[in-house]
């Protein structure tokens, strides 16, 4: 068990230092540089130069990499050029609680009309609640985030005038308040992971309930609920579980759009402003984190498959 | 009023249509802080004058243009300044009456020139700063020379670069002396588009460091409160502002916005109060809503289209010309900004009283769209047939000047009647930025704006070797007389100077002008008080909510 952590521990390091190297090579080969960006319109070669030196950006790209990289270890993750802000305050203690609320209200939305939707479409197969169910699930799951947050904006932000389009309240701080602000952008990008659950528990459970034991407990007078909601379901969460974690990363992304689109101040909104900057350290900060973060979803998911299927306990 | 000749010199100095007979008043005005509130309350209060202004409340204001830092000396986003100048002072101040812009002291008391190169500002008494510290001779003394020291770096140094020394007379006066004549010394010194004469604490500055772009202590109507990134900014109110019963708002939450159409639908749905600018797209949209009001007038600015003189093809000055003389500016203003500029002749705009001619477009001065003569200047240009030359343009929204890719789409047919196709390079800012200032283009777009005197809108745009000049534009003839106009004091010889210096431009072409353009605020109605500068300002110190 140990044994197996720890090469599981060595793997993602590995795999981190690659993203972090690549991710810092691709960015220096894009055009641009944040020095010519923070100089604006007074730009003159002398202010030019006496800046990229002070940042450091005259070393050799490697030296600039292995700087960040030894600072970064040591929990030093540097100062942006442009605000001067401490990028670890800047990224751990403000953009990611941000992120990570609006992702898990966006999951609990998508799962409680999801599911139920998925449920519905696979019980009553080939009615027109399966055709209905199905083409909201695979409308959801096409439609551009970016899009529907505007959708949603004009109609229930403007037209009606029921939920606020932008701004940030943390929930910890007013529950109330911080659900409000979030109730548009969690919809947006929940729309998306709508469909996935949807289908995915559709064609789970069509398969599930094909199988023996739930004849059996029919057979033995369970009522309809019990079978499907209890027998039935239980083995359609792994599969379900597989896909919410493999899917994490098309939630990262949805969410770049949404925080630009509904101006919160989270990760996306974070590495968005940095790429156009040029801020290397800054998207370097981001990108470890969302790499992190896989990490400890994919560990997640694993944890839940012991609970979630018997056979995989270690005795 | 013993001395007239200092008055009178020093009426030509405040240029630009100073309110001469307000300026009087203060000068001869014993009570000089009441004076100076008097002429803001005589001229410039428009609207606050409906209805009596109300104490309280926190104004919410969607900002889209970027900032970068509050330190005053190093911005280089008007999105900063616009905020800055709430929190600090300059030693004058930028006035618009509704036609004319003029400059008026701010910290400054009162103001007098002993001689050509010798300025002596009488300072208001008893101004603090926001730590408690007084503004006094010292404090404007250290923070003037803080733009000068070359150790600090300011991007705004130039601004003193003719600046010899500075004395401190008594507590609350200083005299400047410069090496020579300095035309351009009014807009320096206010604390907006000048930047140069913002006053900072230095006990904040050398308390903070770098980090004092993060916590700005100045003497203004509003304390900075707090900046989360990439969500707010807060400012609450300075109870001590010089300005008796000053600011009227309690608090200022700026929401740092990235997308445009997500600020324009929550001011649609009143949860902002205000927009700190706005695309030229969605303005008759914003027109048409009842709860607010527009602000917008043509500030200055130009807009153009810059070609590389270094490189073929555009080393052809009379490619250049045909480039100038095939653009339908009246198209551009009608489809690239909605109907909200005018077509440019020159680069000198409205808000540059006294230099701009109104009547420019009937004098036959000026670039202007001629299809014949720009055909004659393609026949007479060295290359012949079909020229592809690369256009970089900036994608999206870039603040005050930019429009996107909808001008050089605009260009583009006119062009191709010359026999020009451009290759359009559509970048994002960084990479067009990188490009533009290593000369990596034949053709670019380009606006300079929040400009309030030729100097600045001309001399390091478009003299040899100047930092903005991008597309190595030179002319001895042209340096000489922009820079003789630098040193000229005298108002009507500095016109001239700037008429034939621009003729010669306008003739060489190394940029087709295109549009003076609206810079907008919006706000809902009722916000209260506010009194619109054509420089990209948003000042709130006479703000109030109904």
């Amino acid at each position: 068990m140990f044994q197996a952590a720890s090469a599981r521990l060595a793997q993602t390091l590995l795999v981190l230092l690659f993203v972090s190297a690549a991710s810092f090579a691709f960015l220096k080969l894009a055009p641009g540089d944040p020095v010519s960006i923070m100089l604006g319109a007074d730009y003159s070669k002398s202010s030019y130069d006496q800046l990229t030196h002070e940042l450091g950006l005259d070393q050799p790209v490697v030296f600039q990499y292995g700087n960040w990289l030894a600072d970064f270890v040591r929990g030093d993750w540097g100062t942006s050029y442009i605000t001067s802000q401490d990028i670890f305050e800047l990224a751990v203690l403000q953009a990611l609680p941000v992120t990570l609320t609006l992702a898990a209200l966006s999951l609990l939305i998508a799962l409680l009309i999801g599911i139920p939707t998925g449920v519905l479409a696979a019980l009553y197969r080939n009615s027109w609640a399966d055709v209905l169910a199905t083409t909201l699930a695979i409308g959801g799951n096409a439609f551009p985030s970016f899009y529907l947050g505007i959708l949603l904006i004009w109609l229930f932000g403007v037209d009606l005038g029921w939920f606020p389009v932008l701004g940030f309240v943390a929930p910890w701080e007013d529950f109330w308040q911080g659900l409000w602000h979030l109730a548009l952008p969690a919809v947006t990008l929940g729309a998306w992971y709508v469909g996935l659950i949807a289908r995915i528990t559709r064609s789970s459970l069509l398969e599930v309930m094909g199988q023996p034991y739930i004849a059996a407990a029919r057979a033995r007078g369970e009522p309809g609920w019990r079978v499907v909601w209890v027998h039935g379901m239980r083995n359609v969460l792994m599969p379900l579980v597989t896909v919410i974690g493999l899917q994490l990363g098309g939630m990262l992304r949805g969410a770049v759009m949404t925080e630009v689109v509904f101006a919160l101040p989270g990760l996306g909104m974070m590495v968005t402003t940095a790429v156009l900057n040029r801020e290397y350290i800054v998207v370097q900060a981001g990108i470890m984190l969302t790499g992190l973060l896989f990490v400890a979803v994919n560990l997640a998911v694993d944890q839940t498959y012991q609970f979630l299927d018997p056979r995989l306990r270690r005795r | 009023m013993s001395e007239p000749s200092h008055k009178d010199k020093l009426a030509e100095v405040l240029a630009a249509g100073m309110n001469r007979r307000s300026f009087m008043k203060l000068m001869g005005s014993g009570a000089g802080l009441a004076a100076g509130s008097a002429i803001m309350g005589s001229a410039l209060v428009q609207n606050a004058m409906a209805a009596a202004p109300k104490r309280g409340g926190t104004i919410k204001l969607a900002w889209v243009d970027a900032v970068d830092t509050l330190d005053p000396h190093f911005t280089a986003s008007l999105g900063s300044v616009k905020i800055l100048n709430n929190i600090f002072n300059g030693l004058l101040k930028v006035a618009y009456d509704g036609k004319k812009v003029s400059f008026v002291p701010d910290l400054a008391e009162s103001w007098e020139m002993p001689d050509d190169k010798t300025h002596v500002f009488k300072l208001r008494r008893g101004v603090k700063f926001h730590n408690g510290d007084p503004c006094d001779a010292e404090a404007v003394k250290w923070s003037l020379e803080r733009v000068k020291d070359p150790a600090v770096g300011s991007p705004h140094a130039w601004k003193f670069e003719t600046l010899a020394g500075i004395d401190i007379v008594d507590d609350a006066t200083i005299r400047m002396r410069f090496s020579k004549p300095y035309a351009f010394l009014p807009v320096a010194l206010t604390g907006s588009t000048g930047r140069a004469g913002t006053i900072v604490s230095k006990r904040a500055v050398e308390q903070h460091g770098k980090a004092f772009g993060r916590n700005p202590v100045g003497t203004g109507p509003f304390k900075f409160a707090g900046w989360r990134e990439n969500e707010s900014i807060t400012l609450e109110r300075n109870p001590d502002y010089f300005e008796p019963g000053l600011p009227y708002l309690d608090g200022v939450q700026i929401l740092l916005i990235k997308e445009p159409t997500a600020a324009v639908a929550a001011m649609m749905a009143g949860q902002v109060d205000g927009m700190s600018l706005s695309p030229f797209q969605f303005i008759p949209q914003l027109k048409a809503n009842k709860n607010l009001k527009v602000y917008g007038e043509v500030e200055g600015n130009y807009s153009f289209v810059g070609m590389n003189n270094r490189r073929a093809p555009f080393d052809d000055p009379m490619l250049r010309k045909a480039v100038a003389a095939a653009i339908d500016r009246n198209v551009i203003v009608k489809q690239g900004y909605f109907g909200e500029a005018i077509p440019a002749f020159s680069c000198i705009s409205p808000p540059m009283t006294g230099f701009y001619d109104a009547n420019i477009g009937k004098t036959g001065r000026g670039q202007r769209f001629d299809l014949k003569k720009a055909m004659e200047y393609r026949k007479q240009s060295k290359v012949q047939g079909e020229v592809n030359p690369v256009y970089i343009v900036a994608q999206g929204f870039t603040g005050s000047g930019g429009s996107g890719t909808r001008n050089s789409q605009l260009i583009l047919p006119m062009l191709e009647k010359i026999g020009i196709k451009p290759k359009i390079e559509l970048l994002d800012r960084a990479v067009w930025t990188k490009r533009r200032n290593g000369g990596d283009f034949d053709m670019y777009d380009e606006a300079w704006i929040a400009d309030l005197d030729p100097d600045e809108t001309i001399y390091p745009e478009w003299h040899s070797g100047k930092p903005w000049n991008f597309v190595g534009y030179s002319n001895p003839e042209f340096d000489k007389l922009i820079s003789d106009a630098q040193d000229t004091l005298n108002q009507a010889t500095r016109k001239k100077l700037y008429d034939q210096a621009e003729d010669l431009l306008m003739a060489d072409a190394p940029l087709a002008v295109l549009a003076h353009m609206k810079v907008f605020k919006i706000l809902s109605k009722r916000v209260q008080g506010f009194q619109y500068i054509p420089v990209d300002l948003l000042n709130l110190h006479s703000v109030w909510l109904a």
